[in-house]
């Protein structure tokens, strides 16, 4: 968490030119405002959170299983143990491979796609709420559902996808069978069902570009991309690195999909972290899921590290 | 919630003169055809699998696990729908999703675009770590801190009631960050021409800030209602007895069978659940595109 | 209680500083609790069981109540789907109801968790119920529950493609099995004579039956270590995964539905699994005479050894109404109660008895079954089986796809089972 509270966090205030050794009343007024203001977080944090990471963190140092939560005391604390069983374990390897890819390729689509439905939706003037709420369904559709029609699309005998492919001469294999491409084909389905969400969020934050400043850029004869480039890009960064970071936690802890649509399968080339750990957990195995956590924790922050790195926030 | 369109009156920021502001609806000139060709296929691609669920809810068991799967029924029959509502109970788990899902809801928006406020325009001294905490928060994997959550919840009494189900979710760090994002995004010539004005802090953040806030809060709004609503876990281990349960935990009742499933029953069920999170979606959709008057800054 | 729930929270994170060992205090060796008193049951016994079950037991109990007039019998009805999540977590907490149904699979982590409480003697006498339904109750040499109903996996075929295929009775031996699968594809015209699960969650139900068909057996005859590396269990997958590499059966796994359709389109002749599926097919279109129920064949014509499923009834260390819960379980496994539990929701009785008369004895498909449960095991009932299984399950997938031969994959399971343990 050290990684977190030092990375640039800037408010996107300027630096006062006043910075006096006695007490400003504003900063101190403000203070006291925003300790007000943090207030609710901070005590359900304390009471509803903090103890249970830091009750979780300690299970990652030990070799707690399901069948010792009643006696606690007698679990062998082994350290740094779990962590380094993981790194060695072919399977915890295997589906971190797998998660950075489910990183790489989701976070970028989904960001991709969902901006360019906001800012088509944000254009549109007739039809608008109807294009809104479409867009919307997967999210709220039941995966059961969702699983179904894509599984159907995607069978190997009969499926939507081969059939197609079969009109131009194209052989598709079963996507979801095949260990190359069920993942990517998880991925195009994960981005189908989750960038209504980040849709909406980019709606919201395109209502904070200044309509003045297109209407004037546009009367100075900038060019589309220009303004969108120049004008919408800077103001949404704030709201691009929000979505960047909860796109990339999403994918990091992918999961849902390959629970329903593959079981992790075909020979474990959709299994995540997140499923991976969910296992340990079923199993039994609550210090080395903790540990398999933890790890994962880390990457998140790193990642997210990185994000506010590239997209810092200006001043 | 902020419902006004209009910036609050801020003296040393008078209207500029002029025409009255368009109307967002008055750019039609500037939407391309091909715009709507593109969304209408993508509408399709978004559409399809609801609309499957919402017409395969009517068709009997044995249509439901046809291979390959039909789109419209063959059989339309309300026996998934009577079957559902005959055996549960269903005012009651509805009460029980609706309170917990608006507790949750409106918590969410109160006390996250509160600090989400601080972090955005204040300067305070912690302010680094409190950030820190929300973003470490929002990165813990959920599943390793179920288990001591329970233990915790059994262990102040809270097991078994919906206050158990509300509160530790009542202020959620992905609101908390989201506020901040969008909160940054505002002018900051706001707040200190408010200040100019002699305005104190808190309100500032309630007369200035939060009705600046209508998009945001509606998103923030669906989103948390629709986790909330949806929420099947926590619910079914903290209710121990039927008259707790929610919603979703009850519809999972006699859907999913140890060795097979009830095809017809899961997808009424999911029909029947995704209603209200529409509703509330249609609601305040309209909030989330809510163009925000900013005139005359900058 | 409380206090004990209070500690743990905070123990978990104080036991990293203070480094308490562990002791070797498992269900391993528990007496069984004492016999449970003569008189009547009375107070509140809160019950949780799970989908039809718990939506018909409230009713069903009634009778129960009668005799027992000081009784009251509270049921909670609880979601198949996370039943597992939510009674360890009442375990853990200590907020558990009095009784629970209990997945057979879960007995021994429960059982070992201190979750449990030991059968008390003299409560039901263990010969009255199917052997290997038993099995599952029995951690560490103790029992911990009662069996309640059980399932157990069988052979289904087309009986119309077989005679087209020249047969008229079920396979006896596996050389039989294979050839009458084949003889189903060339001659009965299947795409696929026979459908096995090619590995992924829960494969071992169907895999396994072939190796204890064969007399390989997972555990010595203590429990306390795995014995999969055997001669009998490399030529049951060897068997098995034949079927996959000659595309006898389909290498992938098949979508909710598509067994069902598919053996009514015949696209599969024949498949192996439990008792609910005779509804499954009848409603995707099979005749109630173009299909038949065969017990599974051994390799050299004894009967095969199948699986036993189904839930078990236990009473929780924490209930403070034990003497009565214990009381109710008694009920529900009088032969009668069994039979009238089968009338009202169609679960197979775990106890011999009620097997005696009425459908259950003279229907012929469900004579199948009954028979098929006198040749059944539960699998180990130790804490670590979920686990263990999920690895038998990774390898039977790995042999099925022929990425890993059958002899290294049974050598594979050996020693990730051996370095799981069996967490007793």
């Amino acid at each position: 968490m050290a990684a977190v509270s030092t990375t640039p966090t800037g408010t996107g205030r300027p630096v006062r030119p006043r910075r006096s050794r006695h007490v400003d009343p504003t900063r101190r007024s403000q203070a006291i405002a925003a300790w007000v203001l943090a207030l609710p977080f901070v005590v359900l944090f304390l009471v509803f959170t903090a103890g249970p990471v830091l009750a979780s963190l300690g299970m990652s140092f030990t070799d707690l299983r399901s069948t010792d939560v009643r006696d606690p005391f007698a679990v062998e604390v082994v350290g740094l143990g779990n962590y380094a069983d993981l790194v060695q374990d072919p399977l915890f390897l295997k589906v971190t491979r797998n998660t950075l890819l489910y990183l790489l390729l989701g976070v970028p689509l989904t960001m991709a796609v969902a901006l360019a439905a906001a800012v088509g939706l944000n254009r549109v003037t007739r039809l608008r709420g109807f294009f809104r709420v479409g867009f919307y369904l997967p999210v709220v559709t039941s995966i059961v559902a969702v699983s179904v029609v894509w599984k159907f699309l995607l069978r190997e005998r009969g499926g939507l996808l081969t059939t197609a492919a079969g009109w131009v001469g194209l052989d598709v294999p079963g996507l979801l069978d095949s260990t190359t491409w069920a993942l990517p084909t998880l991925v195009v389905m994960a981005v189908w069902r989750n960038f209504g969400t980040l849709m909406v969020v980019f709606l919201a934050g395109l209502q904070t570009v200044p309509r003045e400043q297109l209407e004037a850029a546009e009367v100075d004869g900038a060019s589309a991309w220009s303004r969108f480039r120049h004008i919408t890009l800077p103001t949404l960064r704030p709201t691009l690195l929000f979505g960047a970071v909860i796109t990339g936690i999403g994918y990091l802890q992918f999961f849902e999909e390959a629970f329903v649509m593959t079981k992790g399968g075909p020979l474990d080339s959709t299994r995540s972290v997140t499923f991976f750990t969910y296992d340990q957990f079923g199993f039994g195995n609550y210090g080395y899921a903790a540990a398999a956590s933890y790890l994962l924790f880390l990457a998140i922050v790193l990642l997210t590290f990185v994000q506010f790195r590239v997209l810092r926030e200006k001043d | 919630m902020a419902t006004t369109t209009e910036a609050p009156p801020t003296p040393t920021q008078p209207d500029p003169p002029g025409p009255p502001r368009p109307r967002r609806d008055d750019d039609t000139r500037t939407t391309p055809r091909w715009l709507y060709a593109v969304l209408s296929v993508g509408l399709l691609v978004t559409a399809v699998p609801f609309a499957w669920m919402l017409v395969s809810s009517f068709k009997p068991e044995r249509e439901l696990r046809a291979v390959p799967p039909t789109f419209w029924p063959e059989d339309v029959t309300l026996a998934n729908y009577e079957s559902l509502f005959t055996r549960l109970d269903f005012p009651t788990y509805f009460l029980n999703s609706a309170l917990v899902a608006i507790a949750v809801t409106v918590g969410n928006l109160v006390f996250c675009s509160m600090l989400g406020y601080a972090l955005a325009k204040l300067d305070f001294p912690g302010k680094r770590v409190v950030f820190g905490l929300v973003l470490g928060t929002l990165m813990v994997p959920g599943v390793v801190t179920f288990v001591p959550l329970f233990v915790l919840t059994t262990n102040i009494g809270l097991t078994n009631t919906l206050p158990g189900m509300i509160l530790p979710f009542l202020a959620g760090p992905f609101g908390v960050f989201l506020m901040r994002q969008f909160i940054l995004s505002l002018p900051d010539e706001l707040i200190q021409a408010a200040r100019v004005d002699g305005a104190g802090e808190l309100r500032i953040f309630v007369s200035v800030i939060l009705p600046l806030c209508g998009p945001a809060l509606a998103t923030l709004g669906v989103l948390t209602f629709l986790t909330s609503w949806n929420n099947f876990l926590w619910p079914l281990v903290v209710a121990t007895s039927e008259d707790k349960y929610t919603l979703p935990v009850a519809l999972a009742l006699y859907s999913v069978g140890q060795n097979a499933t009830q095809y017809g029953l899961l997808l009424a069920g999911a029909v029947v659940v995704v209603i209200p999170v529409i509703a509330v979606f249609l609601v305040l959709q309209r909030h989330i595109m809510q163009g925000i008057a900013m005139t005359g800054i900058k | 209680m409380r206090s004990r729930t209070a500690l743990s929270l905070a123990t978990i994170t104080v036991v990293v500083l203070t480094g308490c060992g562990r002791s070797d205090d498992g269900a391993g060796g528990e007496e069984q609790s004492e016999e449970i008193g003569a008189g009547k049951a009375s107070g509140t016994i809160e019950v949780w069981a799970m989908g039809t079950e718990g939506e018909v037991l409230g009713d069903f109990v009634a009778g129960f109540e009668e005799e027992n007039p000081d009784a009251d019998v509270e049921v909670t009805a609880i979601p198949w789907e996370a039943a597992h999540d939510k009674i360890a977590n009442a375990i853990t907490a200590g907020e558990t109801p009095d009784v629970s149904l209990i997945g057979t699979t879960w007995m021994g982590e429960f059982a070992e968790a201190g979750g449990l409480m030991p059968t008390p003697e003299g409560l039901v006498d263990e010969a009255d119920f199917f052997p290997g339904a038993w099995e599952s109750t029995e951690v560490g040499g103790t029992s911990y529950g009662v069996p309640w109903y059980v399932e157990t996996r069988v052979l289904y075929y087309r009986t119309d493609l077989a005679a087209k295929a020249g047969w008229d009775e079920a396979p006896q031996t596996w050389d039989e099995l294979r050839q009458f699968a084949e003889d189903l594809q060339t001659k009965g015209g299947a795409e696929h004579g026979l459908s096995l699960q090619p590995g992924q969650t829960g494969s071992w139900q169907t895999m396994l039956p072939f190796a204890w068909s064969n007399g390989a057996s997972l555990t010595n005859d203590e429990g306390t270590e795995y014995t999969i590396d055997s001669p009998e269990m490399t030529e049951a997958l060897d068997h098995y995964t034949s079927y996959f590499a000659d595309e006898v059966s389909q290498t992938r796994v098949l979508d909710p539905g598509e067994l069902e359709s598919g053996f009514a389109d015949g696209v599969f002749g024949s498949f192996i699994s439990g008792p609910w599926h005779t509804g499954l097919v009848e409603d995707a279109g099979v005749g109630a005479d173009q299909y038949a129920v065969a017990p599974l064949p051994g390799p050299d014509g004894a009967p095969g050894t199948s699986f036993v499923g189904g839930g078990d009834l236990a009473v929780f260390e924490d209930s403070d109404n034990a003497d009565s819960a214990w009381k109710l379980v008694q009920w529900l496994s009088e032969p009668e109660t069994q039979q009238a539990f089968y009338d009202e929701v169609g679960d197979l009785p775990a106890v011999q008895a009620a097997w005696e008369t009425g459908e259950l004895a003279e229907d012929p498909q469900l004579q199948v079954f009954g028979a098929q449960l006198e040749e059944a095991q539960s699998p180990p009932a130790v804490p670590t089986w979920e686990q263990v299984a999920a690895a038998i399950d990774a390898l039977v997938e790995q042999a099925a796809k022929g990425t890993t031969d059958p002899e290294d994959a049974v050598k594979q399971m050996q020693s990730e089972a051996a370095s799981i343990g069996t967490g007793l």
